[in-house]
């Protein structure tokens, strides 16, 4: 059953896909850094959402949708319309192309995060195992 | 004539002769600047017989209209003649001060001819042109005869382009140096300017560019300098240089690992410019009125290097993955020797590398190569082949001829990755299909600043006002082949007015400040217009010196695809691009020849 896009049942699924996922481990083996990925409202969603996703050395120990980034700590906060997300999860925009055309927006270290290209792709590759449900 | 200084200066080296030349304002107009006036004057003065290394081949230097004016990132100088590596047109565009300093001396651009009948320098200074014998820095390496060169002139703030001992040799990928260990790297320019005992060119002057529209100008100039902090590729750039950008191309697979052959290799991740930026890099440097600052200054403790210029990113592939070294201080140590000598990076690592494969499959054995062992990963060999490649010694003097002689020499010559025999860069067209046109089509063969494809589909700043879309970077469509071809057209231009390529502000922006410069009140539809025209006399020129459309092709070993790795088995559709290409260009498809 598809499971609904933001919600904190998909960022949970999320994680517990990046801790099953050996290419993941490998990517990240040293990666220390929380996510929160802010889903802002655009036309095909009225809301704003928070997903924190937890990162530490190639495991995700903590996944939880939350009421404001307030609520949790995170070295970096990538935050981008629901549309532009849902192109993320499916594989039609890479999120390298993502973040360098300013479609998705990337606040915290740079270097650090330019670092570990391999994670993300394994991180968006884990997106796309996920059955979800957008609403349509 | 707003945006340029109005003249050149011609020097005649065998009748020790110089003199001033009204600048061709309709060839400007037409051509821009840069290596696109080069190419114009050049068509002029060269056939299908000219020697590259003779003394009828001009040796052109010349600045753009942004070139010294406010314009942020516009400090370059293309060097441009025929190509003594593939024997076609050959250009090479550097950075630093040089291209500036070349205006504020007096001149939109330099032509060069003749033999001297001794090593002679070159001093351009307040307009006014001198040759001066150059016997005591001939054998000099690049950094000390910059520095004697200014001393010899009396003049600390003289910018001075010069060869090393790799140029004297006649090495055919040798560079030009300027600026320390800033490079006009490909095509052999450093060959070209030692054929002509031509030792070091230095410029000092005062003089300002005329803009049309100064108001204006700062204007988009301060929005310019504003969008620089905006832009995420700026960004990575200015934090960790091109060295930036390796941890991304592995990912891709768009860094060659292994001659070319190898789709994933786990130590290449050691070469990364995060890691150089924690562990090596002691300043990062920037050229004339450059926000970005991408230049890096390192370190080599482990060889007793205290200062080094880069490397860049293209350097620590052909230094490093492609020959297996996953050292950063082998490869700092190996860019030096490079800049010390005077040697272009790219074909320099890839002519070892080739040698390195030759000798794996038995090709080449230590009966050819002085008893010396080539093997993939071995730092100090490859430190050992740049000596002897710049000082021609040995089995050295092959190298020097470039992969493409080598491979002939030992009658393998589908092992050599080139392309119209010059070496493949550091960014596989099996990674982003793109590339494929970009090489196959450059006008100077192989190279990733005729439209760096990889760029656009990672989101660069592509132009999209003009079609150039970033998309799926396996899509081998027509339609890819014809964005590759309108990429090409793009940095065509850029090489014109000249404008580094890392500075992508907006064609808006790029067009008001090329219309403030000049005056000229183009707009939007002629920028790609007038890249195409440059793109287009380049290829008259090379079709006049032999290529045909059988030379639109990639090399054997790029036409295989990789097991594993970002490349993720992919082989480009190399007939379908160019059908795009060749219709966004107004060529012939069955001939590949211009139609006009």
């Amino acid at each position: 059953m598809a499971i609904k896009f933001p919600s904190d049942e998909w960022i949970k699924e999320l994680s517990r896909l990046l801790n099953e996922s050996e290419a993941y481990e490998r990517s990240a083996k040293d990666w220390e850094g929380d996510f929160i990925f802010i889903v802002e409202p655009d036309e095909a969603y009225p809301e704003t959402a928070y997903l924190f996703l937890g990162l530490y050395h190639g495991k995700s120990p903590d996944a939880a949708m939350v009421a404001s980034p307030d609520e949790r700590e995170a070295e970096f906060v990538i935050s981008a319309p629901f549309s532009t997300w849902r192109q993320v999860i499916e594989g039609k925009l890479d999120p390298i192309q993502g973040m360098m055309t300013r479609k998705l927006k990337l606040k915290g270290n740079m270097m650090k995060i330019m670092r570990y290209p391999k994670a993300a792709k394994e991180i968006v590759s884990c997106c796309a195992k996920i059955p979800t449900d957008f609403g349509d | 004539m707003n945006g340029y200084m109005g003249r050149l200066l011609r020097v005649d080296l065998t009748e020790r002769r110089m003199w001033d030349e009204p600048l061709n304002e309709e060839w400007a107009r037409k051509y821009v600047g840069g290596s696109g006036l080069a190419a114009r004057i050049l068509y002029e003065m060269v056939d299908g017989d000219t020697d590259p290394l003779g003394p009828e081949n001009p040796l052109v230097l010349m600045t753009g209209p942004l070139v010294g004016t406010p314009m942020p990132s516009a400090g370059r100088l293309s060097v441009c003649a025929l190509s003594p590596l593939t024997s076609i047109w050959g250009e090479s565009n550097t950075g630093g001060f040089v291209g500036p300093e070349l205006r504020f001396a007096g001149y939109d651009g330099v032509v060069i001819t003749g033999q001297a009948d001794h090593p002679v320098w070159l001093s351009i200074v307040e307009g006014r042109a001198e040759l001066h014998d150059a016997a005591d820095l001939w054998g000099l390496d690049a950094y000390e005869t910059q520095e004697r060169v200014r001393a010899a002139l009396n003049e600390p703030k003289a910018r001075v382009l010069c060869i090393g001992p790799a140029g004297e040799h006649g090495v055919r990928f040798a560079a030009v140096m300027n600026d320390h260990g800033r490079a006009a790297g490909r095509t052999g320019m450093g060959a070209v300017m030692g054929a002509k005992n031509l030792k070091a060119i230095a410029l000092r002057g005062t003089a300002k560019v005329p803009v049309a529209d100064p108001d204006g100008l700062k204007a988009v100039v301060r929005e310019i300098n504003a969008n620089v902090d905006e832009d995420m590729a700026a960004m990575a750039l200015r934090l960790a240089g091109t060295a930036g950008y390796v941890d991304m191309a592995l990912m891709y697979g768009d860094l060659p690992i292994r001659y070319y052959q190898q789709g994933e290799w786990e130590p290449a991740s050691n070469l990364s410019g995060v890691l150089l930026a924690d562990r090596y890099l002691t300043q990062s440097t920037a050229c004339y009125r450059c926000p970005i600052a991408c230049g890096r200054e390192t370190r080599a403790p482990s060889y007793g290097l205290e200062k080094a210029d880069g490397p860049e990113y293209e350097t620590l592939g052909a230094l490093g993955s492609l020959l297996m070294i996953d050292d950063l201080e082998a490869v700092i140590y190996a860019g030096h020797l490079c800049n010390l000598y005077g040697l272009d990076t790219i074909s320099t690592g890839c002519t070892i590398g080739l040698a390195c494969e030759m000798f794996e499959r038995g090709v080449l054995t230590s009966a050819d190569t002085d008893g010396i062992e080539i093997r993939y990963g071995d730092a100090a060999v490859i430190h050992r082949l740049i000596e002897m490649i710049a000082r021609r010694e040995g089995f050295g003097d092959l190298l020097a001829e470039g992969s493409a002689a080598l491979a002939e020499r030992f009658g393998v010559p589908e092992l050599a990755v080139v392309v119209n025999r010059l070496e493949v860069p550091m960014h596989d067209p099996r990674a982003f299909v793109g590339m494929a046109v970009t090489y196959a089509l450059s006008p100077r063969g192989a190279c990733h600043m005729q439209g760096d494809m990889y760029g656009v589909d990672t989101g660069q700043g592509p132009p999209v006002e003009l079609g150039i879309i970033p998309g799926d970077r396996f899509d081998d469509s027509e339609e890819k082949g014809r964005i590759a071809a309108r990429q090409q057209a793009w940095r065509n231009l850029y090489n014109g007015m000249i404008l580094c390529q890392f500075q992508n502000p907006g064609v808006e922006r790029v067009l008001r400040a090329l219309n403030a410069v000049t005056g000229w009140g183009l707009e939007p539809e002629d920028l790609l217009r007038l890249g195409k025209r440059i793109v287009t006399l380049k290829r008259r020129l090379n079709l006049r010196r032999g290529l045909t459309r059988e030379n639109d092709r990639l090399p054997d070993l790029l036409m295989r695809p990789l097991a594993e790795g970002g490349t993720e088995g992919t082989v480009p559709d190399v007939d379908r691009l160019l059908a795009g290409a060749y219709a966004e260009f107004g060529w012939d498809p069955e001939t590949g020849e211009p139609v006009d």
